[in-house]
């Protein structure tokens, strides 16, 4: 037994170095303001002082979290509710919500942004405003994840059943999908929409074809800084990571409270 | 007799009513509907209608398809698109499989520095990831001047701007993403399984290949496909680092919108088809297994 432990800790901790990897060399990059051979030379925070010091960056992190948080939460609310109708009633359903929610892999990025342009661009309503049409292309594109994420969940609770012993104890669908099945998937669904985060931050695609440069978000204003100054560039990078921690060490936290009133 | 009459007349309006409530339900379905067929549903079959346009407008055309399946470059991208996308997803769910098992096994806090860790790392794509390796295995990245130092030709002489060379970049932002997805699919092999199989006499191996890996399987194959689509459907990264220099699907179907001269949406529009239409057959196939797993579970 101990033996397995020390494999298990042996295999996550090589796969979180394969990750973190990259992620060290570009914070070392950032920190140095020459390095042509192996080890760098001369420490500076330079870099960081210059992005923080431009109003510009500042507002692009505003701009960045908004754009993340209202897909998500539409996303979430609307494919649990589409997969509570189609396990409960429709199984038949979710074969055609699945291909509707697999679909924007094939059309994310270029293609989508391009084709929701092409259609929106010249309504007169308000869907020609272009953050809507940025936030219903970010609801399409994390659909894929938030769907398989919930899905898998649901797998692993065996849905139906607790269903049917909420309906037996005098509960309706409605409710025990809510308080019964949704309390126990909602580490799928947490991690799902953490993943969902992680997309939208790392968009740019879709950012600078539907919103534009105009609308300065933390990725074009890397892309734009990546292509006068690399250094500089990293410390954007690393300030971006540092922002999605923050919003990853949240989530956990969220879910971790979450799960205590249970244990009680 | 009596009893059946009796029993149709009490059950039929019962019968009636639910069927009528659980139609109510299919109301919650309207949200879903609603966003899918404004930005997803709708734009595509602009891009499919397109697709059979001649770009000088109206009519209706195979010309496009014609291009695509006759021209050298876009068969090779073609080809290039497939063969990446399933060398990383393979690469990805494997190394993601033995992520997610040591998971299941292990506990505590460990756990929690890696879950947190992957998701700020699946967040870890396009132009930052371009970025990042750049420094790490570009012509001049720290991986390269390590080599060149301790005399290591195949750190030295690495290529990033090959499409073998890309491929690390592929199998890097994979694993992230399917290890995530596979943590969950891992609560539904019950541990009681696992001593049930150890009363039985069965050994660790024989518990994964018979009873825990056909267990995950819908869940392994569902993760494949999303790994796939994602691979075949990336930009960002590939632009960032080779701009139009590579002969991938994505990069062609931007080059024919985004155009140096004039777009040409009608040529971008059958080549986007046919990106579909590889998608849609892997869900098919991955369906297709799946199904077959699940019959056995049952």
């Amino acid at each position: 037994m101990q033996k397995k432990n020390i494999w298990n800790t042996a295999v996550i901790v090589l796969i979180m170095l394969y990750l973190l990897v990259p992620l060290i060399v570009s914070v070392i990059y950032s920190l140095f303001e020459k390095w042509t051979d192996v080890l760098p030379e001369h420490f500076s925070l330079g870099s960081y002082m210059s992005i923080f010091a431009d109003p510009a960056f500042r507002s692009s992190i505003v701009r960045t979290i908004v754009m993340c948080i209202i897909p998500i939460i539409i996303t979430t609310i609307i494919v649990l509710l589409a997969l509570f109708v189609t396990t409960a009633f429709f199984p038949r359903l979710e074969k055609y919500v699945q291909i509707i929610c697999m679909i924007p892999y094939t059309i994310q990025g270029v293609i989508l942004s391009v084709s929701i342009l092409q259609r929106y661009v010249g309504s007169k309503s308000f869907l020609s405003n272009r953050l809507v049409m940025l936030t219903g292309a970010y609801c399409i594109i994390i659909l894929p994840y938030i769907f398989q994420g919930i899905r898998n969940g649901m797998r692993a609770v065996n849905m139906s059943m607790l269903l049917e012993a909420a309906e037996m104890l005098g509960a309706s669908k409605l409710y025990a999908f809510f308080r019964v099945v949704v309390p126990n998937i909602i580490s799928a669904v947490v991690v799902s929409s953490l993943l969902a985060v992680g997309i939208i931050f790392g968009d740019y695609v879709l950012v600078r074809n539907l919103a534009g440069t105009s609308f300065q978000n933390m990725q074009i204003y890397l892309y734009q800084t990546m292509k006068s100054d690399s250094v500089k560039a990293s410390a954007v990078f690393v300030v971006i990571m540092l922002v999605t921690c923050i919003i990853a060490g949240v989530v956990l936290t969220l879910q971790n409270r979450g799960k205590k009133p249970d244990k009680s | 007799m009596w009893a059946f009459s009796l029993s149709y007349f009490l059950l039929v309006p019962e019968k009636k009513n639910m069927k009528k409530e659980k139609y109510m339900y299919l109301l919650a379905l309207l949200p879903f509907l609603l966003v899918a067929f404004l930005y997803e549903i709708v734009p595509l079959i602009m891009i499919i209608v397109n697709s059979f346009q001649p770009d000088s407008g109206g009519g209706f055309t195979l010309e496009n398809y014609q291009t695509v399946f006759t021209q050298l470059l876009y068969q090779k991208a073609i080809r290039n698109s497939i063969k990446i996308s399933l060398i990383s997803s393979i690469a990805g769910i494997l190394v993601a499989f033995i992520g997610a098992k040591a998971v299941y096994h292990g506990s505590g806090r460990l756990n929690t520095i890696f879950m947190t860790l992957l998701n700020v790392v699946s967040n870890f794509a396009g132009v930052p990831l371009a970025f990042a390796y750049m420094i790490l295995l570009g012509n001049a990245g720290f991986i390269v001047h390590l080599g060149q130092s301790i005399g290591w030709d195949a750190l030295a002489g690495y290529n990033l701007y090959t499409s073998n060379g890309m491929a690390m970049i592929y199998v890097y932002f994979q694993v992230p993403l399917a290890t995530l997805l596979l943590i969950p699919a891992f609560r539904g092999v019950h541990r009681q399984w696992k001593e049930a199989n150890t009363l039985l006499g069965g050994t660790n191996g024989i518990f994964w290949r018979k009873i825990g890996i056909p267990v995950l399987m819908p869940s392994i194959l569902g993760t494949f496909s999303v790994l796939f689509s994602n691979a075949l459907a990336a930009y960002a990264t590939v632009y960032a680092l080779m701009m139009n220099n590579i002969s991938l699907l994505p990069v062609q179907i931007a080059g024919s919108y985004v155009g140096e001269v004039k777009t040409k949406p009608g040529l971008g529009g059958a080549l986007s088809v046919t990106m579909m239409f590889i998608m849609v057959i892997m869900i098919l196939i991955t369906n297709g297994i799946s199904r077959r797993f699940q019959k056995g579970r049952a």
